[in-house]
């Protein structure tokens, strides 16, 4: 297995703004290795969000060419790139969302289902992740009835389950308060440093940041290093 | 349980509570269309078995006629009454009279019969309301409640008869003298248009006020239970009776009544159906309603791995669930009104102050209820069916939603 997890060449993206085109991402590079994390940071608008979509395969790029494990991935249809999409990436989005007719162990749980495993050692893992994330006491719990933080250690938990190799964090922090954020974020940075994994953290914090191996920043189109 | 069945059951029954709004709503649609569908079409069909039951009782299974007397009647009478599927054979004569008490006069049908022989293939004794058959003779008739109602007639009166033979003397310058009877008992068969119009003789004198020496105009078969009327008239008319006699089963002589009562389930049934539609549009609209609130948790279900064609199958599922439960409440609430339908009835009719004036035709006295297999296959396919349609339009537009574009989605 290659020890590069996702590797982007040329990646290239625009949105029609009624007949005309804008550029998003205009020939995007990328590399994140196994066991490494970064960060992108950029102004709103600067296309991150749709960077990591295009990573993770939510979204075609217009351009370019995108390999996860050494394989090449650009050219699935969206159908195709869900099936491996389970077992390869986790995902922990800004607003968390959670499904609000599942308790906090289900939630977790709904990412091993779909991705066609559950079992005692599913479900075992499931209360072992939300134990480590501190929500082992409200594993019963509705995700209603959950602050922001819980939710988001749940979301956490739940990117994990799987076991995924790449973990990618579109601000994860953004809806949280400061102390609450910075809980979150120190939990995510453990738990793929703990697990092996390798992170991907989208966010305008540059103190979040500067935590990660490498920090890149998202610019006009291009990225760079910080 | 592969993980789009389980979300469906969860958006429908999420965890720490029973029933989601939603869910309980649109049960409740289903539940209440095929609850009021099985209602009407059982109590139709209570209405039109109690209809063919008394038709049969009145008409027998099967009658042979002719258009021409039929004097060669014992032959046939003793090999129909040796056919197995046969249990009795009556001979009848019939036709018009003119029936007159006290200067009121009527036209009703005379039937005249071998009474033990008739009651063998009609519940004679069961329809009589007074008198006995053990007084019935040459000099005494049975006339119809209607029938008696009208002419003011009981048991006791004598009654004057003039038959068409007395009018084809009349031209011959004969004295026209009326044949008396004597009332000496009342029937009611359950059937308005009998018990209005038609008094029973002994058929010997049927013989005599028509001239028709020995002959007959037909007979009457009683089957065996379960033998179909149908397929074997035209078997006897095939196998046993000569060119000229016809064997009518029940359901050919009624024909028209029975295609009435047929239609009237129909197209009530019909009517009824579009109850089912709207409850079925309503969980349409719910579910799209879902499709537009949940848009961002669909994108997430995709960017955790789901097929677009899973999410398709999840809210398909969901209106198939619906129905499924719908269907099975409104089935089950539909037996307990009809088993509580007298206590309901009176319910109904003390807070309304009325009457129920259906009641009492064909000796109807309460709802009649019967329940057929078919209806209750027709009505489960149809209302799981179109539940689970309802739920491909908003499963279609879930399954076409992008992934990055419902997660952006406010």
């Amino acid at each position: 297995m290659s020890d590069v997890l996702i590797e982007a060449k040329g990646l290239k993206k625009s949105f029609l703004s009624g007949t005309e085109p804008i550029p998003v991402l205009d020939g995007v590079d990328f590399r994140l290795s196994a066991g490494t994390s970064c960060s992108i940071r950029g102004e709103s608008g600067s296309g991150k969000s749709t960077l990591l979509n295009v990573l993770s395969g939510l979204e075609t790029a217009d351009a370019g060419e995108l390999h996860w494990s050494g394989r090449r991935v650009s050219g699935l249809s969206l159908s195709g790139l869900a099936a491996r999409r389970a077992a390869s990436i986790g995902f922990v989005f800004q607003a968390y969302y959670l499904a609000p007719e599942l308790n906090a162990l289900e939630n977790v749980l709904l990412a091993a289902r779909i991705h066609g495993r559950v079992d005692r050692a599913t479900t075992d893992r499931g209360i072992h992740l939300l134990e480590k994330v501190g929500m082992g006491h409200r594993i019963k719990h509705s995700s209603t009835k959950l602050s922001g933080g819980e939710r988001q250690r749940v979301a956490v938990a739940r990117a994990l389950i799987n076991d995924p190799p790449v973990l990618l964090a579109d601000e994860p922090t953004g809806n949280l308060d400061e102390k609450t954020g910075e809980a979150v974020l120190e939990l995510l940075l453990e738990m793929t440093a703990g697990e092996g994994k390798s992170l991907v953290l989208v966010t305008h914090n540059p103190e979040f940041a500067a935590r990660t191996d490498q920090q890149l920043i998202l610019h006009l189109g291009k990225l760079s290093e910080n | 349980m592969p993980w789009y069945l389980y979300h469906a059951l969860k958006q429908l029954f999420p965890s720490g509570r029973f029933f989601s709004f939603f869910s309980l709503v649109s049960i409740t649609g289903v539940m209440l269309g095929v609850c009021v569908l099985i209602i009407v079409q059982s109590v139709m069909n209570g209405f039109g078995e109690g209809i063919r039951k008394r038709l049969v009782e009145t008409d027998g299974d099967i009658r042979i006629r002719s258009n021409e007397v039929i004097y060669d009647w014992e032959e046939y009478y003793e090999r129909l009454e040796a056919e197995p599927d046969i249990l009795a054979v009556s001979t009848f004569a019939e036709g018009v009279i003119m029936l007159q008490h006290q200067n009121r006069p009527k036209f009703p049908m005379i039937r005249g019969v071998s009474p033990w022989d008739e009651n063998q293939v009609v519940p004679l004794e069961k329809f009589i309301t007074l008198g006995s058959l053990e007084d019935f003779d040459d000099e005494g008739v049975f006339l119809g409640e209607g029938l008696a109602y009208t002419l003011r007639a009981g048991p006791g009166s004598i009654v004057e008869v003039f038959t068409p033979l007395m009018l084809e003397r009349l031209k011959e310058d004969e004295v026209l003298l009326p044949r008396e009877f004597k009332v000496i008992g009342l029937f009611r068969t359950g059937s308005p248009a009998v018990d209005g119009n038609t008094m029973i003789s002994t058929q010997r004198v049927m013989q005599e006020l028509y001239g028709l020496e020995d002959g007959v105009h037909g007979m009457v078969l009683r089957l065996r239970p379960g033998v179909d009327a149908f397929q074997y008239a035209r078997w006897l008319e095939a196998e046993v009776l000569r060119p000229g006699l016809e064997a009518v089963s029940w359901l050919e002589s009624n024909r028209d009544f029975l295609f009435v009562v047929e239609q009237e389930k129909r197209i009530i049934s019909f009517i009824l159906i579009f109850i089912i539609l709207v409850a079925s549009f309503s969980i349409a609209i719910a579910l799209m309603m879902a499709v537009i609130r949940k848009t961002r948790e669909i994108g997430l279900l995709v960017a955790m791995g789901a097929r677009p064609r899973q999410v398709a199958y999840s809210f398909c599922f969901q209106g198939f669930v619906i129905g499924t439960m719908g269907t099975l409440t409104g089935i089950l609430m539909a037996m307990v009104c009809l088993h509580y339908r007298v206590p309901i009835l009176a319910i109904y009719t003390k807070l309304t102050r009325s009457e129920v004036n259906f009641l009492g035709q064909y000796d109807v006295y309460e709802i009649p209820v019967h329940y057929l297999a078919s209806d209750f296959i027709v009505v489960t396919c149809f209302a799981i069916g179109i539940s689970t349609l309802a739920g491909l339009l908003p499963a279609f537009r879930a399954a076409r939603l992008k992934p990055a574009d419902a997660l952006r989605s406010e």
